[in-house]
């Protein structure tokens, strides 16, 4: 206890390099603990991206890629799937809700999504939380479009704004659907998934922009009367999502659309797919801890080198010491508390700066990305990080101490200065 | 008769070679209570023999005893105890810790020594107590205690350095040069202090020094160049 007295009041008299060294194990602390904290929460809404649904069908293909298109909308189909073999499906009695999509337009770089109503009403999200609406309402007339927020923020939409859908889903089309405009009738509250990035109209939109079209161009323009004479129920969609009465018939049902036999579809429980796919993409997390990790281990050795180049200017106080009878252990000792103060005192400001910052750019955050990050206690991971943290500080304790120790041993009662 | 003998060397040598030894002292005895000056110029081997008699360096050959005590066989960690306990050092200058008040500059020893802890709480009721006794009996009273250690003279600094030497009454006091950075009357003053408390705690003073005129001073006095034939040796 002594010695403790002793190195906190030694640091207090070299305050200023003391609180440089902290402030710096500090900042590459709450670094290190941000990381993992933002690590732990993408993962957790990644996997979460779609909850609540059982199963997500598609044409034959493998989990990834029905995975890729059907939630995230990225790349596309390798084939479309009948309405009729979708009828049967959503018609089937373990299914409780089933979500037609149809991909294939875009407007400006975003998808657009056809589907029902029963999207808003089931699409679940990051644990449960169902679609909320942020302005206006959900599609009912032909032409309405529902915007996901990132769209409406991005290309500044409001409600009452006329679109023109592009055909095929690249950032620049010149193929345009421009003689039917939908108009902005509701724009979704941010989720933080793939939601945010599309635009949402019906079934029977999608069918009517196409008509007329052949082998992807328009080859006769129609006109509104003609289409509302129409029967737009489509022939073919993308894909469709699926919710069960029961659990329990998960693995039936995926078997059975897997092997139906009028058409060869794939049948993907969303979940393990997720897991599939974060262990390829979640590399890049790891190589993100890797970094703030070693911005921890530069900050310690920053530490080392201030103690170690204190030591030379306290050969005179090591010294005295021990002509007082401190023995060479207790030099060395002395040191590492110093080490071990600095360390501590760099984890306690760390964290503060943390949940400081969470505090301040939660609500941000929260509204620009609807990505919630929890303000709760640090977790296991985030205690063995502070853990090794101490243990690395101490550590670099050793360095300095063990010079303590080699220099109070040669000095002895007069310091070669 | 070897109890009144408070340091009692013989046949010590210490090299850092085996060849050329820095030190070589046949004799050296020194009575308890007495107040010896040894005179030394620098290079002739004196902080060696301060090394020994504080139990830091350890002789190669010979007998150093303190207090009846041969350090020779202990381990280092029951030198550096005996240290601890029995002697109090005061060096030439930066006797102090910066980052201590004055003190607990003072009182540092007993955070070291559990004997001088109890020896000093027995002389006043705490150890504050007995730190300010000291410092108040050395002509620094309460008024210093506020400043920073670098704050105060040379002369003050010295007086604080002798009152940690002298709290808990270790039995032997090694003074290595305390006045060579005073000034005349300062100096004056700070022997009388020393001489002083050394009398009321009687312990046995060992002061070193290269200047022959503080040599009356003393009740006895050895020349370094004469105990230390490899001394002697060099110099012939």
């Amino acid at each position: 206890m002594a010695l403790w007295s002793l190195a906190v009041k030694s640091l207090r008299n070299r305050r200023q390099t003391a609180l440089l060294t902290v402030l710096s194990i500090a900042v590459s602390v709450c670094l290190l603990l941000g990381v993992e904290k933002v690590r732990h929460e993408v993962r957790a809404q990644f996997l979460n991206t779609v909850s609540g649904t059982d199963l997500v069908v598609g044409a034959r293909s493998g989990s990834i890629n029905l995975l890729l298109y059907t939630v995230f909308r990225i790349g596309d189909a390798t084939n479309n799937i009948s309405w009729n073999s979708y009828q049967e499906f959503a018609n089937h009695p373990q299914v409780s809700w089933s979500i037609p999509l149809s991909l294939g337009d875009s407007h400006r770089g975003y998808r657009v999504l056809g589907t029902s109503n029963a999207y808003f009403e089931h699409l679940r999200y990051g644990g449960g939380h169902s679609l909320r609406l942020q302005e206006g309402r959900v599609f009912t007339e032909l032409y309405d479009v529902v915007l996901g927020a990132e769209v409406a923020r991005q290309l500044n939409y409001q409600l009452g704004d006329q679109i023109i859908v592009a055909h095929g889903g690249g950032q620049v089309s010149f193929v345009h659907h421009d003689d039917q405009p939908f108009t902005v009738v509701g724009i979704l509250a941010p989720t933080g998934t793939p939601v945010d990035r599309t635009l949402h109209v019906s079934l029977e939109a999608i069918e009517a922009i196409h008509v007329g079209w052949h082998s992807g161009m328009p080859s006769r323009r129609v006109s509104a009367e003609q289409l509302a004479k129409m029967d737009l129920t489509p022939k073919t969609i993308t894909g469709f999502m699926v919710g069960l009465k029961s659990k329990v018939a998960t693995f039936q049902l995926q078997r059975q659309i897997n092997e139906y036999r009028r058409e060869p579809l794939s049948a993907i429980m969303p979940g393990v797919a997720l897991q599939q796919l974060w262990s390829l993409i979640g590399v890049a997390e790891k190589a993100l801890l890797v970094v703030s990790a070693l911005v921890v281990v530069s900050g310690l050795i920053g530490m080392m080198t201030n103690l170690l180049s204190s030591l030379n200017e306290r050969r005179r106080e090591m010294a005295i010491l021990r002509s007082i009878g401190a023995r060479p252990w207790q030099i060395a000792a002395l040191l590492m508390s110093e080490s071990l103060a600095l360390t501590f005192a760099g984890l306690i400001l760390g964290l503060a700066l943390l949940y400081g910052g969470l505090l301040a750019a939660q609500p941000w955050i929260a509204s620009q990305f609807g990505f919630y990050l929890s303000l709760g206690l640090p977790g296991p991971g985030d205690w063995l990080l502070m853990g090794a943290v101490l243990l690395a500080g101490l550590l670099a304790g050793l360095v300095p101490a063990a010079k303590a120790y080699r220099q109070s041993l040669v000095d002895g009662l007069t310091p070669r200065i | 008769m070897a109890s009144s003998l408070m340091v009692d060397l013989q046949g010590v040598r210490f090299g850092w070679n085996r060849q050329t030894p820095v030190l070589d002292i046949p004799r050296l005895q020194i009575e308890r209570g007495s107040r010896v000056f040894l005179y030394g110029p620098s290079g002739c081997g004196k902080s060696t023999l301060l090394g020994l008699l504080g139990g830091v360096l350890m002789a190669g050959e010979g007998v150093v005893r303190i207090m009846e005590t041969d350090l020779t066989p202990l381990s280092a960690a029951r030198r550096d105890q005996f240290r601890a306990d029995h002697i109090g050092f005061v060096f030439q200058q930066f006797n102090l810790i910066p980052y201590l008040s004055i003190v607990d500059n003072v009182l540092l020893p007993c955070r070291f020594s559990e004997r001088r802890r109890q020896r000093a709480r027995a002389q006043s009721p705490s150890l504050e107590a007995e730190a300010r006794r000291l410092l108040a009996q050395l002509g620094l009273d309460r008024r210093y205690e506020r400043r920073s250690v670098t704050e105060l003279s040379i002369g003050q600094q010295q007086r604080v350095a002798a009152a940690r030497a002298l709290i808990g009454s270790p039995p032997l006091l090694i003074a290595d040069e305390p006045t060579s950075a005073l000034d005349e009357d300062s100096r004056g003053a700070f022997l009388e202090l020393l001489f002083q408390e050394c009398e009321r705690e009687a312990a046995t003073l060992v002061f070193v020094s290269h200047d022959q005129s503080l040599r009356p001073l003393f009740s006895q006095s050895l020349s370094f160049l004469e105990l230390n034939r490899a001394a002697a040796r060099q110099e012939g």
